[in-house]
């Protein structure tokens, strides 16, 4: 575990001077935004926290981290489960700052300073300050989708190089898109069981730990992934 | 005498190249040039050295721990230099040494700063906008920093300007002072072990020619020239990476074979480098030219 931390710090401060700024940037704009507009804005602040993860490629391309790999007193299989975690973290913290920043937004409602309180759009911003399931459901779910989609796009990537990328991204959005097709043919012919998508829960307790499971399921997937990519690339040389 | 890295009967193949049991050892407290033409072998091997490749056969130790088992703590003690910079060029050193220095149970932040400051590298500037020669600074620093019992270098001097490489030879030849040590110093520019190594290795086709003191080697070979029909007969066949032109011929011969040889014929101690080039004449049977 000591070499997982060890590489996921050296991940980090290589992405920090160029990411950082950028993050604090997209952060305060995205938490202005939030406070006069709309909590659910807060959400896109995991799409920013991908700039901490995007350059890491490149930098590792261009300044031949492999012969580093070869030459840190690390095993191998550690620093690829180390990228994992590490992916999974950078999305851990930024869902919990957009948690938050959507609380103080939420309970600032700073809409009420904007001019023109009786008009339209001000009704629209002042309806989603009153439900806090949509912000929820937001700030999961994207976190949700975003550790899912890059963790497996990571993996397809370090699994069968980055210059396939795009290939992959293709086939996977074909295989999911039959899918749907399929799934939705079945709907049509009434031949799929019918689905009772559980109720989420009112109170904070049950929505807390219902955000828990999802985060532990995520953890879960992403330390899946690294372990299939770690054993993968082990069998190859650097 | 200790063995500091003993390599037996190292076999490694890919697509049109293959390793062929190569063996050699360097003795602690010397430095070994490891030579030989481009594709001969050399960055290959290192790299199963460092469990980089993986071997098809044979046995690696250094410090007397196996290469493959003991992979991590072997690199624990061992600096490496590669012929191009394996940093984040974007980072300035401060922070290159923020990333590495938890790696390493014995990295000494002190030592390293002031090799920095010994080697006059700038702190604030990014290591990718740094010249050749800085960039193999800052790899030795840090191969330095970590106590490294054992510094491996593969094609430093390339590239090097000529003050850059003798600066370089210097700090190697500071380093092995410590008798503890060793260098592996893996190079086609010869001039550079005739400096500084004391053992030397020439492998050609991934195949060790010559393993053992750079002092052997160059009292060993000879280069010989002449008329070609002055050659007895039996000298004629072993002689290596002959050549015949107009006037004459020139090839290498080991000293051993000088005896009997006839006065008309001239010969001088060959240099590596002359015996690098007679090496791979031969394999070019330039003999029937």
């Amino acid at each position: 575990m000591k070499d997982i931390l060890k590489v996921m710090r050296f991940d980090f401060l290589t992405a920090k001077p160029l990411a950082f700024r950028g993050f604090i940037i997209v952060a305060v704009i995205c938490f202005t935004l939030s406070l006069f507009f709309s909590p659910l804005i807060t959400s896109y602040i995991t799409f920013a926290v991908l700039i901490f993860i995007i350059p890491l490629q490149s930098v590792a391309d261009k300044s031949s981290f492999n012969k580093l790999y070869g030459i840190l007193p690390v095993k191998r299989k550690n620093i690829t489960r180390a990228r994992f975690l590490y992916l999974f973290l950078a999305y851990f913290f930024a869902e919990l700052l957009e948690a938050v920043l959507a609380v103080i937004s939420f309970n600032l409602k700073m809409y009420k300073l904007l001019p023109n309180q009786d008009g339209e759009a001000v009704q629209l911003f002042k309806e989603s300050f009153e439900d806090t399931t949509l912000i929820y459901v937001m700030i999961i779910g994207v976190f949700a989708f975003i550790c899912l989609m890059f963790s497996y796009m990571e993996m397809m990537a370090q699994i069968f190089g980055r210059e396939n990328e795009m290939k992959i991204i293709l086939i996977t959005l074909g295989v999911l898109t039959a899918i749907a097709i399929l799934l939705s043919v079945l709907n049509n012919y009434d031949m799929l069981p019918p689905i009772n998508v559980p109720k989420l829960p009112e109170d904070i307790g049950g929505r807390t730990i219902v955000a828990v499971i999802i985060n532990v399921i995520m953890l879960g997937i992403c330390l899946l992934f690294g372990e299939i990519t770690a054993s993968k690339l082990a069998k190859r040389e650097l | 005498m200790e063995n500091i890295l003993e390599i037996s009967g190292l076999n490694k193949a890919y697509d049109g190249f293959a390793l062929k049991d190569v063996s050699f050892s360097l003795p602690k407290g010397f430095i070994m040039g490891f030579v030989g033409e481009n594709g001969s072998g050399k960055t290959t091997t290192i790299r199963s050295i460092l469990n980089m490749a993986k071997i098809d056969s044979g046995k690696i130790t250094v410090f007397g721990l196996d290469s493959v088992s003991d992979t991590i703590e072997i690199k624990e003690r061992l600096g490496v230099v590669f012929d191009s910079l394996y940093l984040a060029e974007h980072l300035n050193i401060k922070q290159i040494e923020q990333q590495l220095k938890p790696f390493y149970k014995d990295w000494d932040s002190g030592e390293f700063f002031r090799r920095i400051k010994e080697f006059d590298l700038p702190e604030n500037k990014k290591v990718g906008d740094f010249s050749k020669g800085m960039k193999m600074k800052l790899m030795i620093a840090i191969a330095l920093s970590h106590n490294a019992e054992l510094i491996i270098l593969d094609e430093p001097t390339s590239g090097l300007d000529p003050v850059a490489r003798d600066e370089l030879l210097d700090i190697l030849t500071e380093y092995i002072e410590d008798e503890n040590r060793g260098v592996l110093f893996s190079t086609h520019i010869t001039a550079d072990v005739e400096r500084i190594a004391d053992y030397v290795t020439i492998l050609h086709n991934g195949k060790v020619w010559y393993t053992g003191t750079k002092d052997e080697l160059s009292e060993g070979y000879a280069v010989i020239k002449g008329a070609e029909n002055d050659i007895p007969p039996e000298i004629k066949s072993r002689l290596i990476g002959f050549h015949a032109y107009r006037n004459g011929f020139d090839a290498l011969i080991k000293t051993d074979d000088l005896a009997g040889i006839p006065d008309t014929l001239e010969y001088e101690k060959a240099s590596i480098d002359e015996i690098l080039v007679y090496i791979a004449k031969e394999d070019k049977n330039e003999r029937h030219s």
